[in-house]
């Protein structure tokens, strides 16, 4: 034993920080002085550069799934602005962003926004073309699917905050043109959170906000078009059209319901099924 | 959660300032999920947690300070999304009164330097990386997402400390804790196994 080995050795604190590279200048030089004559805390020092790449291959465990990367690009896609989307399309037109049109002057940013605004309507149309809806019932599902996620980005409270359908249902009286039920007993694991006026397909319409378990749903109600379930109950089309979100819904007499959520499909089909168990009975 | 402006003081390279929103986020998505897998221990509430997160960032992009330290940003986020959480509080509810206590961590010098055989060392010759997984699950979640920032995300500590809202002495001290707990876990764990082989 040497006398470095009889002076302080290194705590655990200056080991650690020591494999994360951590310490600089003086005390680096005085650390490395210490282990070049302590066998035990050379030992440590070793110990201590085999553990972390150790841990950070053990601790890089967790693979995102596919769909939920998918899911996730799409609701950051729908939420960008438009400078972003227009980008987006046109990946062959000059990068523009926040920071650069900051620094425009503000007439030339009203120029810029104009521009874009045609630029990005023109885009979207054509991406909406080619991606898309073949029919007015798909359309009607994609702007579902929108306010659905539109709603949870905005993060608000809904409108009429209860989970009472004696207080939700009567809350819509003299807002719609039309009246729906809802039923005493839910699915398990489901709650009435509350609900929405909104406007789906430029008509006003109910949007009921549940939750099973930590999933949100969206349910709206709307006055029947004839083309919302042209694809049936399943509507198969719309879950191509909206890959990581489920949609599900009915058509009973006057009334449509169009429900959009990232849940299981069969807990979405439960949550239908009890609506539409009680349509009609008005 | 309150989306505070983003003024800190680390910089990205000079080409990462004109980059979007969407390629920065979509970018940390994978490192977010593993993150929030290890927090919550389940993969749905790991799925919802790190939605939820973007959703929360896209709200909040406005404050943030195009060419400051996104990842730092996106991850405090998660994490405070966590902490909000009926999990989060519930396993974070046990933070580190200690955290002061002990700024070296278990120290436990003379005993671990005399043994030929550490376990760190059989952890390399074994490659027994199911072992150190099992002692990492063991870990309080406040000693866990420091290492894992540390280890797997290879942040600095002055970033570690942005993104859990610390001090860097605390980090540091952490981190060491973390560690220290680990040795322990794996100590443990090879002392059974040699009288399981007597």
């Amino acid at each position: 034993m040497n006398e470095h080995e009889t002076s302080e050795h290194l705590t655990a604190a200056q080991l650690s920080a020591l494999a994360d590279g951590e310490i600089g200048g003086e005390e680096l030089r005085a650390a490395q002085s210490h282990i070049d004559d302590c066998l035990p805390c050379a030992r440590r020092a070793v110990d201590a550069w085999l553990m972390k790449p150790a841990v950070g291959k053990a601790g890089n465990r967790f693979e995102a799934p596919s769909e939920f990367r998918e899911r996730i690009a799409k609701l950051v896609w729908r939420h960008l602005p438009p400078e972003a989307i227009l980008e987006a399309l046109q990946p062959s037109a000059p990068r523009l962003h926040w920071n650069a049109t900051r620094r425009l002057p503000l007439r030339s940013r009203w120029a810029l926004a104009a521009a874009l605004v045609v630029g990005v309507s023109a885009s979207v149309f054509t991406y909406r073309s080619l991606s898309s809806p073949s029919s007015e019932g798909d359309a009607l599902a994609n702007e579902a699917c929108d306010l659905h996620i539109a709603t949870l980005a905005a993060g608000q409270a809904p409108q009429v905050v209860s989970s009472d359908r004696h207080t939700v249902k009567p809350w819509f009286q003299g807002k719609l043109p039309f009246s729906f039920n809802l039923p005493e007993a839910l699915p398990l694991d489901t709650v009435l959170d509350g609900a929405n006026l909104v406007y789906l397909s430029d008509h006003p319409a109910a949007q009921l906000l549940f939750s099973i378990g930590h999933h949100h749903v969206s349910v709206f109600v709307d006055e029947s078009h004839g083309v919302a379930m042209r694809h049936g109950r399943a509507t198969r089309a719309f879950k191509a059209a909206h890959e990581g979100f489920n949609e599900d819904g009915f058509e009973s007499g006057d009334l449509e319901m169009i429900a959009v959520s990232d849940v299981d499909p069969a807990r979405l089909s439960a949550l239908i099924d009890s609506l539409q168990a009680v349509q009609g009975a008005q | 959660m309150t989306l505070l402006p983003w003024r800190k003081q680390l910089q990205e390279p000079a080409g990462r300032e004109a980059a979007s929103f969407g390629d920065l986020a979509l970018e940390q998505i994978p490192a977010l999920y593993n993150l929030a897998a290890w927090l919550t221990r389940d993969t749905n509430d790991a799925e919802d947690l790190v939605q939820e997160t973007m959703l929360k960032a896209l709200r909040g992009f406005s404050g943030f300070e195009p060419g400051t330290n996104f990842k730092a940003w996106v991850f405090r986020i998660l994490r405070n999304t966590y902490l909000t959480s009926r999990s989060g509080l519930a396993a974070m509810r046990t933070v580190a009164l200690d955290d002061e206590l002990d700024e070296s961590g278990d120290a436990r010098l003379p005993q671990a330097a005399i043994e030929r055989e550490t376990p760190e060392s059989s952890l390399m010759r074994t490659r027994d990386a199911d072992a150190l997984r099992a002692a990492m699950e063991k870990l309080p979640p406040h000693l866990l997402e420091a290492l894992l920032l540390c280890d797997v995300e290879e942040m600095k500590y002055r970033e570690i400390a942005l993104v859990v809202g610390i001090p860097i002495g605390t980090v540091m001290s952490r981190i060491a804790r973390a560690r220290a707990c680990l040795r322990r876990e794996l100590e443990a764990r090879s002392a059974l196994n040699r009288e399981a082989s007597r």
